[in-house]
């Protein structure tokens, strides 16, 4: 039941706004508020219904064959617990931007909190279909929400890439319901076996291609950096932090139901394409100029990480794909809000307008070095104990050339990261004016203490056995079928 | 079976032409006009999905065997989404000629890199 909810609040939420901004006015900026905090809770608690044991709901009574199933257990409870999260900093930062202001900015939020986690929870490929393309619609909305030229042009380019994704998952999903005349996962996770292998090469080749665009993974990421860099702050970090997680929990999930065990080949394409992207990501992040587009270059390569951790199929690695894939939300998050603040405060992108930034914006710095640490590697941290957990699955799972190439990338990032800090230390021009933003560096302070904390997680036994469950969880596909088909 | 044959050729002939169109072509709207080729093309390919051999419509009361129903909601589900894809997309295009007064894409160049 709550893992409706968690659909169907944001989408009331969404429909209810627009209402009260016609019939009462000063209500807008209290239930914003106040919705923004209900959806934190709906999802959080959805998570923790679905962590113990799977947590089910059959839309209409009917069983899993026939109808749509919306099912939570650990691998998206985790991910339902990052969605809840890194949207409620994102709604925080633009609520302390904008206040409430522009209400359809808040439509088009709620519809992505709804479409998001309506792909975390649903049991049907078609379902996810769905909720995919609602949630694309809403990112291209969101990108392109200040109406500036790069804003528009972006939002153009991710979504023409994003439809020529979605129109390659469809086909799978066609080719999936011509082979098998089904479309309930648990189900197609049984059936699929039985069909001619050349059918399956085809319907593994197309949902990949799609995911990968989606993902933006990197032969075919040029869309993310623009789209990334162009939206505004809290939307750069939501669509960092959270959008992408989805699209990998979606391949996650995908890839480990229907191709796991008929389809082996499947997994190493994602390694392949994973350890493209790092070295690809870090390459084109050490040529940017501009601090929010080296931000996104390093999210294409932070998702070639996460993509490695994936590849091996094992658990060790997807337990520590999905470490890594926290981590770098609360780093991208408080990384984008710091970044984004700055370059509006001083009006500019470029790095090397924001030398000297230290000596007048001292505690903003300090942020970004913690955060930009974490992110490196440095040993506490988080960044580094998920990267570490990552070598040791890939290594373990017999992909020495990625795990070598993650620790190649991570020297890269050092490097680029290294050069922005030595800008923002060294003596320059004071800035332009000065402006007081508490909230962004209350978000961005905590996004760096949970990066000190999830550093600590690995050493505490208890912290990190609910980390590991989640990846021996997702290859327990056993499980997850019997509970599906329970009914 | 050849009408299904013929409509499944048809369908990644389409899909391919579609995906040339957005590839090759610098006009946005042409763009766009491949945008709604590949959905046409997968939309065909999940409607002959539900095709059976001599089926009637399946509208109660069936009278022999009916054709499978369930693409038919699946893809009226999938030509809402196009649509909105494509109306969001045509109004991007309409927002950057205002600007560009061109819908070129060598001349609508701003973002780069």
């Amino acid at each position: 039941m709550i893992s409706l909810l968690t659909v169907l609040i944001p989408l009331t939420w969404a429909f209810l706004i627009p209402l009260i901004h016609i019939f009462r006015k000063t209500w807008l900026k209290r239930a914003i508020l106040l919705f923004g905090i209900a959806v934190f809770f709906v999802t959080i608690s959805a998570a923790i219904s679905g962590w113990k044991q799977s947590a089910l709901s059959f839309l209409g009574g009917w069983p899993a064959e026939l109808g749509i199933v919306l099912i939570v257990d650990k691998l998206s409870a985790a991910f339902l617990f990052l969605s809840a999260i890194g949207g409620g900093a994102a709604f925080l930062a633009s609520y302390g931007r904008l206040k409430e202001g522009p209400w359809r900015y808040y439509v088009i939020f709620f519809l992505l909190q709804a479409s998001m986690n309506g792909v975390l929870i649903t049991g049907d490929i078609f379902n996810l279909y769905v909720f995919y393309e609602v949630f694309s619609l809403a990112a291209y909305l969101l990108v392109a929400f200040t109406i500036s030229w790069q804003a528009i042009e972006a939002g153009l380019k991710y979504l023409v890439l994003g439809t020529i994704g979605a129109f390659f998952i469809l086909l799978g999903i066609a080719y999936i319901f011509m082979a098998t005349g089904s479309l309930n996962m648990a189900v197609l996770s049984l059936v699929l076996p039985h069909i001619p292998n050349e059918a399956l090469t085809v319907i593994a080749a197309s949902l990949l291609i799609g995911l990968f665009i989606k993902i933006g993974a990197f032969p075919v990421h040029f869309w993310l950096p623009d789209a990334h860099s162009s939206a505004q702050t809290a939307v750069s970090a939501l669509l960092s932090g959270v959008v992408v997680k989805v699209s990998i929990y979606t391949l996650l999930r995908l890839s480990l139901l229907l191709f796991l065990e008929t389809k082996p080949a499947v997994f190493t394409v994602i390694t392949v394409v994973g350890t493209l992207s790092v070295l690809g990501g870090h390459l084109m992040a050490l040529r940017q100029e501009d601090i929010k587009r080296l931000l996104a270059y390093s999210t294409v390569a932070q998702i070639g990480y996460v993509l490695i951790g994936v590849g091996t199929g094992m658990a060790a690695g997807i337990s520590a794909a999905f470490f890594h894939a926290i981590n770098h939300m609360f780093m991208k998050v408080g990384l984008f809000i710091a970044a984004g603040h700055i370059a509006e405060d001083m009006k500019t992108r470029n790095i090397y307008d924001l030398r000297g930034l230290y000596h007048h914006r001292r505690w903003f710095v300090i942020v970004f070095s913690l955060l930009t640490a974490a992110i490196v590697g440095i040993h506490p941290l988080g960044g580094f104990m998920s990267k570490w957990y990552l070598m040791l699955a890939a290594t373990k799972a017999g992909n020495v050339i990625p795990a070598l190439a993650l620790a190649f990338g991570t020297v890269i990032s050092a490097f680029y990261y290294m050069r922005v800090l030595s800008f923002f230390y060294s003596s320059g021009d004071p800035p332009p004016r000065q402006t007081y933003p508490y909230w962004n560096l209350a978000i961005a302070g905590a996004c760096a203490l949970c990066c000190v904390f999830l550093g600590i997680v690995p050493l505490v036994p208890s912290l990190w056995k609910l980390v590991s469950d989640i990846g021996l969880n997702a290859v327990d596909t056993a499980e997850y079928i019997s509970t599906m088909l329970s009914k | 079976m050849t009408i299904i044959t013929l409509s499944h050729g048809t369908a990644i002939i389409l899909f391919c032409i579609g995906l040339y169109t957005i590839i090759s072509k610098r006009n946005l709207f042409k763009t766009v006009i491949g945008l709604s080729l590949m959905e046409s093309s997968v939309l065909l390919l999940i409607v002959a999905a539900g095709f059976v051999q001599g089926g009637r419509p399946p509208i109660l009361p069936i009278e022999g065997i009916a054709v499978n129903p369930l693409p038919h909601a699946f893809t009226l589900t999938a030509i809402v989404i196009g649509a909105s894809d494509l109306a969001l997309a045509l109004a991007f295009v309409i927002k950057l000629h205002q600007r560009y007064k061109t819908v070129d894409l060598d001349k609508i160049r701003g973002l780069r890199g």
